[in-house]
């Protein structure tokens, strides 16, 4: 049986901060994940690091922990934090007694909110209201991209021996007289059942924690909390814009390279796996949105998803937008289970912040006082001059830098190795993103790619502007022949199980130049290609 | 400004066939287009429904299909009228209304459809004996090992082989077979001397992408009797070299019959007096310009072309003439769970309704133009993807506005 220290539970960004700071601190680990990484909220939120400003009223706390996480996160995840800054802006029919509550929440987080006058806001974000917007403050609020920082957290855990397996369900554990032998777990496409040892369990499965908790004989208070967010096709904000009001629906604009995310509702939801969203959910946020950029309808909508938030009920605590987003760290034992604890709750922005905390609790049961070093390593080492100079012969340099950051050192010199020995691997499958067929066949290649998403989350293909009408084809052709998984020969049901993907988030804002898009898909894929009538019995 | 017999609003394959059919028959046609039409996203083949033997499948279609509308006499002048069309400029087509063709799509499925360029006709893969899907060198978009991985499933028996050609199209920029079919398109000898080497034999084919030129003189069958095999063209992801040609086999029969075209030209609504169209005004990059016609024929396309807008949702638009639209409505009408289902998507069927003679009524069946005539994807009542039948409804519509 394979045996490890600590198993953690769960591929989000609590799950991998935890991998690495374990792995850092040499403690033998493992992360299984039921489905693909960054497949919960880590990856399904607007991208924003938060500077605290939005919890300086409610949760001065929460607001400190974000403060000093945004200044960390930029040293440490630097080519994963676009650093846009953030602005607050109150509307008209906001209430100015909450602006006086929040200049003081934010000077008491240590927040720095700089007052700026009408005239800087609209030359800052030129399509701001005139007609609503009221006040206007700066503060360090940026973007971030949750699924490159989750690579390389991955890739950093992994340098210090730390192991992943996904698409690893996690389906019991293993106990004798209270203390932990292991946990069992199933693949999820070979049905394969096998047992891990370990000493300790973490489980940091977000929104599905107490379902984990559940197959160990535990309860524990999670109410996932669905927030339906919009991608439009646009940079149409510089900064993220937040309204300056008691936080609620569809009050933040995050840019995001070329798009902007706005989100986001907050609904309880039943099942952390509901991750639809509708036309009245994108009608809501799009009513409310306008208000502060009345232009806003004008704008192409790429896409809508959801993900649901892991909120931590404390016995007879609050749910919904009232609920904490701070975080708890629960040990077992005191449930009679030793060796197994739960992290839930917090947010993105605090990932590390959390890790640090669950690892020093791990640690000191056994009796490892290694100190954490998370909040000085950079999660990544730079890839050199050298190699982005040996790539920029082959493609733009706008699409080497971002490669280099989505790769990293080892992988971007093997995708530049190819692109310099076989010339065709020079071709873009992914015109939008600028993707070469070198990185899509050295990530096709990797032991975590068992579909085209798989794919499509490590490289961004399919995550631009045609939404996957011309690099659905190619991906499945590529991931065919590199393809290690035995998945990936089915070519026609994995270019349809993708475009499916795609069509998810498409199908609730079907209208205006996104009809247009979908027409050309459909055209392509079912009168071009009969991919729905191709398969030959 | 002259008043035209005809004016054709829309470059697609309904417009250049509306424009085409009128020409033919004596009349003074105008055409203006904004954009290149969807020939360059299309196939090449057209597909007229999704059946055995479509003619029949068609015959039962409700009252308030577009093709009930049309009836078989257009039908069966659009199949004449487009085979002469494109035969006329060197591009052969095959089929009939009551059977369908196979051909060979990008990723190894077999597609079928009423009209085949002869290029495209895959009827004979079958009886082959040995098959070879080649790639070229440097040519994107073209994947010949998920091809034969595919095909296999129709054909388990077969021979299949897959090769790679050099044509020397390295070293540049990515190369699309629009480009290949370009660099190809006045000699297709460079491509013959590499598939000779092959050792085909008479009984065998060669499957190769798209790119036996657009506009020149690539010659088929001289590459043929050098090779010995048979050679057919897959379809390919767009622009697409098959659609390109018949847009050009289209263009030059406009040009031999006296067809103006404006392109470029952005009409923005129509003058009226009544229940009559006089003409429709083109918005220019300094100013509007009116373009007196005794007829209409709106051929803008669906949401893809512009020809249908929706801003809003459930309130879906005709930007020029402001024409009743009829949709299904509320999300759930809207659209299916699966992308690729096994019923119409809604929104496809979004579009507007007619009279017998094409004429846009309004929800009480009451014609509202006397000389306007909709044709091709801005008709409404039925999905022309899921169908198969978006070609077919193009050709034929515009076969029947230009004719009645």
């Amino acid at each position: 049986m394979e045996k490890v220290m600590v198993v953690v539970i769960g591929g989000g960004a609590t799950g991998l901060g935890i991998l690495r700071d374990l792995s850092m601190r040499g403690v033998k680990a493992l992360l299984v994940e039921k489905n693909d990484l960054v497949n919960g909220a880590s990856s399904r939120y607007h991208g924003l690091l938060h500077s605290g400003g939005r919890y300086a009223v409610k949760d001065q706390e929460a607001a400190k922990e974000c403060i000093i996480e945004n200044q960390i996160m930029r040293k440490i995840g630097k080519s994963c934090v676009e650093p846009c800054g953030g602005m607050f802006t109150r509307l008209d029919i906001d209430d100015e007694a909450y602006e006086e509550l929040w200049v003081k929440g934010c000077a008491d987080s240590g927040i720095e909110a700089k007052p700026i006058t009408l005239d800087e806001a609209f030359a800052l974000e030129p399509r701001l209201s005139r007609k609503h917007v009221k006040s206007a403050y700066l503060v360090p609020d940026a973007a971030v991209d949750g699924f490159r920082m989750s690579w390389q957290l991955i890739d950093s855990s992994k340098r210090y021996g730390g192991q992943l397996k996904t698409y690893t369900e996690v389906i019991g554990f293993d106990s004798v007289n209270g203390e932990l032998r292991g946990v069992k777990v199933r693949n999820q496409f070979t049905g394969e059942e096998y047992e891990i040892g370990c000493d300790i369990a973490v489980n940091a499965a977000g929104g599905w924690a107490a379902f984990v908790g559940k197959l160990a004989g535990v309860e524990i208070g999670v109410q996932p909390d669905k927030g339906t967010l919009i991608a439009f096709n646009q940079r149409i904000v510089n900064h993220v814009v937040n309204r300056l009001h008691k936080s609620s629906d569809g009050d933040i604009f995050v840019p995001h390279g070329s798009i902007t995310i706005l989100g986001t509702s907050s609904m309880s939801v039943p099942d952390p796996e509901d991750t639809s969203t509708s036309r009245a959910e994108v009608e809501s946020l799009l009513k409310i949105g306008e208000q502060t950029f009345e232009e806003l309808r004008d704008f192409r909508i790429l896409r809508t998803f959801a993900g649901s938030r892991p909120l931590y009920i404390p016995p007879g605590g609050a749910v919904g937008r009232s609920a904490s987003r701070g975080f708890a760290i629960v040990d077992h034992e005191r449930d009679g289970l030793k060796g197994f604890f739960t992290i839930v709750g917090g947010k993105f922005t605090t990932y590390r912040l959390m890790a640090e905390k669950m690892c020093d609790q791990i640690c000191a049961k056994l009796g490892n006082t290694t100190p954490c070093r998370t909040a000085e390593e950079p999660l990544v080492e730079e890839v050199s001059d050298s190699d982005k100079a040996r790539a920029k012969k082959f493609f733009p340099s706008y699409g080497t830098n971002l490669a280099a950051t989505r790769l990293g050192v080892e992988r971007f010199k093997k995708v530049v190795e190819r692109l310099e020995s076989d010339p065709e691997s020079r071709e873009l499958v992914c015109e939008c993103e600028n993707v070469t067929r070198a990185e899509v066949e050295e990530i096709c290649k990797d032991d975590t790619s068992f579909i085209v998403n798989d794919v499509r989350r490590r490289t961004r293909i399919g995550m631009g502007t045609c939404q996957g009408n011309f690099c659905a084809l190619r991906a499945a052709a590529v991931f065919a022949d590199m393809g290690v998984e035995s998945t990936a020969k089915d070519s026609l049901t994995r270019l349809r199980e993708f475009l499916q993907g795609r069509w998810k988030g498409i199908r609730p804002v079907l209208l205006g130049r996104t009809l247009r898009e979908t027409e050309m898909t459909r055209s392509i894929y079912e009168l071009s290609m009969n991919v729905t009538g191709g398969d030959a019995q | 400004m002259r008043t035209s017999d005809v004016i054709v609003v829309g470059g697609g394959l309904a417009g250049l066939m509306a424009a085409a059919v009128s020409a033919s028959r004596k009349q003074s046609v105008t055409l203006l287009t904004f954009g290149s039409g969807s020939l360059p996203l299309a196939s090449g083949a057209i597909d007229f429904f999704n059946a055995d033997n479509p003619e029949v499948a068609i015959k039962q279609l409700p009252d308030t299909h577009p093709y009930a509308k049309i009836g078989s006499k257009a039908r069966d002048g659009a199949v004449k009228f487009l085979c002469d069309v494109a035969a006329q400029a060197n591009l052969p087509y095959n089929g009939r209304l009551s059977a369908q063709i196979p051909v060979v799509t990008a990723v190894g499925t077999l597609k079928y459809s009423a009209l085949v360029p002869e290029s495209m006709d895959a009827s004979k893969l079958a009886a082959k004996q040995k098959v070879f899907v080649v790639e070229i060198k440097g040519l994107k978009d073209f994947y010949a090992s998920m091809i034969v991985d595919n095909l296999k499933k129709y054909f388990p028996a077969k021979q299949f082989e897959t090769a790679k050609l050099d044509l020397k199209f390295l070293g540049g920029r990515d190369i699309t077979c629009m480009d290949a079919a370009q660099l190809l398109t006045d000699n297709e000898q460079p491509l013959a001397n590499e598939l000779k080497a092959l050792n085909a034999g008479g009984d065998d084919a060669i499957i190769l992408p798209p790119i036996f030129g657009i506009a020149g003189n690539f010659s088929r069958s001289a590459v043929q009797t050098q090779v010995r095999a048979e050679i057919f063209e897959t379809t390919c992801l767009p622009p697409s070299p098959p659609g390109m040609r018949l847009q050009r086999a289209f263009m030059k029969y406009l040009q031999n019959n006296g067809v103006k075209f404006f392109e470029n030209s952005k009409v923005i609504r129509g003058v009226v007096e009544g229940k009559t169209v006089k003409g429709v005004v083109v918005e220019t990059a300094v100013r509007e310009k009116t373009f007196p016609a005794r007829k209409v024929i709106l051929a803008t396309g669906g949401f893809y072309s512009g020809g249908l807008t929706m801003r809003e949702f459930d309130k879906p638009r005709e930007p020029i003439f402001d024409l009743p639209v009829f949709f299904p409505e509320g999300a759930d009408n809207w659209s299916n769970v699966q992308l690729f289902g096994d019923k119409p998507q809604g929104f496809s069927t979004t579009g507007i309704f007619t009279d017998d003679s094409l004429r846009p009524v309004d929800s009480s069946g009451n014609v509202l133009f006397d000389n306007l005539h909709v044709v091709g994807a801005n008709l409404g009542g039925c999905d022309k993807i899921f169908e198969r039948s978006a070609g077919g409804i193009a050709i034929s519509s515009a076969y029947k506005a230009a004719t009645v």
